[in-house]
């Protein structure tokens, strides 16, 4: 219920920067925004371990770091497996008594890239053991830090380097993974779906997944002006739209129950946020129809789903 | 910098900061559910108790409301400490049972049963945090605390509905207890728990329900905006 409050709400969120400006993301990152609410939401109390993905080379140019919590870099693939050890480290520290027994919350954070393609092998081992960690994956749909090349999270149709639109392909020819729906097949309590754009939204559903005991995923869409070809000050405004045509739905998972966080009486025509991308630029009337159809088939689905409260 | 000392540790805390800032920065752990570092604080929970020595004298306090002074030893774990805030925790259980956060504070704490008389009626633990967030941050100054003893309550004026109320929501968000609820159906937003429906504004462009009607005409008002400003919804706008 929270998703419309925008002016006040806001105001009641902590006014320290755990996630330091002057970083280098580019103008207009949306992903930068949403780590940095993760950051407020969460307070001083965690560790996380950060795949490489654009968050880690902005954030931390050697001599620099912008983290004022304690932070690792770690390889492409294995941001879960480090937050699983962090998680069992410090569960026997405190246990041995060589630790204050407190609550630090352990976070893995990684791109679409590290979630989807290259991290999934050792994200799906640690939500399989259950380690009580909140991974958090930063959906730019694509591979935006090394030259936008694609990822599986790239929807179809958008234009990359390495599905780039010409004579014979219309850009990305696969659908979006959706990894949502495969994290929610592990079984775990919690899983969620937020955007920068609903900021008390994605504040609330972060200190919900940190508040719940066992594994918890987050998929937030982060807008990135680069690699999606839009101005940088639409950001926000792609990020609502997202929302608004039922491309990115926001909803969570909690313990098998489906629950909408946002339901429109009516969902708006796709083509208002595909006309603002010139990743997009290409496609003909009939390609949005056919995207079109298969958004509402899946929002229709969803919303299913959690009309009926359990599902899978 | 002011230098103090935490559980034995050196900490710096800057003029005008209080313990409790100092500590949570620090990333020491001080329970506390009133506070919030937007407002004043007003030390309503008494859950950041903490045993602060100056000058060799040791005194109880709470830490949001003292501020940091040369010198000063705080104590955030000793055993009367602890003693007191477990107190204090069983009497907040006692007003507020049924809610999740405190009743995973309390078994943190060690607080198994609850010798008072518990009241199932009620469920606000009377922090304040959303009258005082309604006058510092919104301005609205839609609610405010009545009667005295263990009759007081927050609520609108004369127990009706909170005229003032612009439905901002903000509240809802830092209720620590989580028992200001607020539902939208249909064109209407209620915020349940003061008795107040406001008429949603419709976009002109997309037709979506996207705020109530009473807070943008105060916000016309207030930051003098032409009168079609809000017609259009924050996402049609350019």
């Amino acid at each position: 219920m929270t998703e419309k409050l925008n002016v006040f709400a806001v105001r009641t969120l902590t006014q320290k920067e755990y996630f330091a400006p002057g970083h280098r993301a580019c103008q207009g990152c949306a992903e930068a925004l949403a780590v940095r609410l993760v950051a407020k939401a969460l307070g001083r109390n965690v560790i996380i371990a950060s795949a490489t993905g654009c968050m880690e080379v902005v954030s931390s140019p050697i001599p620099f770091t912008a983290w004022r919590v304690p932070w690792f870099h770690v390889a492409f693939e294995n941001a879960a497996a480090v937050a699983s050890g962090i998680e069992s480290g410090l569960k026997v520290l405190m246990r041995k008594g060589r630790l204050p027994r407190k609550k630090i919350v352990t976070i893995a954070l990684a791109g679409d890239g590290g979630t989807a393609d290259i991290g999934l092998q050792a994200l799906s081992g640690a939500l399989e053991r259950g380690h009580d960690f909140i991974y958090i994956c930063t959906d730019n749909e694509a591979y935006m830090n090394t030259g936008i090349q694609r990822s599986s999270s790239t929807p179809f149709g958008a234009s990359t380097t390495t599905s780039p639109a010409g004579k014979v392909k219309m850009g990305q020819i696969t659908w979006k993974k959706n990894m949502p729906a495969i994290a929610a097949a592990h079984n775990i309590p919690y899983v969620a779906t937020a955007c920068p754009s609903y900021p008390i939204d994605l504040v609330e559903k972060v200190k919900k997944a940190a508040s719940i005991e066992g594994p918890a995923y987050l998929h937030i869409l982060s807008v990135c002006p680069t690699g999606w070809r839009s101005a940088p000050e639409l950001s926000i405004k792609l990020g609502r739209l997202a929302v608004e045509t039922g491309i990115f739905p926001l909803y969570e998972v909690e313990h098998g129950k489906y629950h909408l966080s946002i339901d429109f009486p009516r969902l708006r025509p796709i083509k208002e946020y595909i006309r603002l991308q010139g990743r997009f630029r290409h496609l003909t009337e009939e390609m949005i129809g056919q995207i079109e159809e298969r958004v509402r088939k899946e929002y229709a689905e969803l919303k299913e789903k959690a009309a009926k409260g359990v599902a899978r | 910098m002011i230098p103090i000392t935490i559980d034995g540790q050196p900490v710096e805390g800057k003029e005008g900061e209080n313990i409790l800032q100092v500590a949570l920065d620090a990333g020491f752990d001080i329970p506390h559910l009133c506070y919030n570092e937007n407002v004043k604080p007003y030390g309503a929970c008494r859950l950041c108790l903490v045993e602060v020595v100056r000058r060799g004298r040791s005194r109880m306090t709470t830490a949001c409301t003292y501020p940091v002074m040369e010198g000063i030893e705080v104590l955030t774990q000793s055993e009367k400490v602890l003693r007191a805030r477990r107190m204090i925790m069983e009497l907040i259980l006692a007003m507020c049972p049924g809610d999740k956060l405190i009743q995973d504070m309390a078994k943190q704490m060690g607080v198994e049963q609850v010798r008072f008389k518990k009241d199932d009626n009620k469920d606000c633990i009377l922090c304040g945090l959303c009258a005082r967030v309604c006058d510092e941050v919104v301005g609205a100054h839609a609610i405010s605390f009545a009667f005295r003893g263990d009759r007081r309550e927050m609520v609108p004026p004369f127990l009706g509905e909170a005229m003032n109320c612009i439905a901002c929501g903000a509240c809802v968000v830092v209720c620590p207890v989580d028992v200001i609820r607020m539902k939208e159906e249909g064109d209407e937003r209620t915020i349940i728990r003061w008795k107040r429906t406001l008429k949603m504004k419709q976009c002109k462009v997309c037709g979506n329900y996207f705020a109530p009607w009473f807070q943008l005409e105060k916000f016309k008002e207030r930051a003098k905006l032409p009168k079609d400003f809000f017609d259009v919804c924050f996402t049609c706008r350019g």
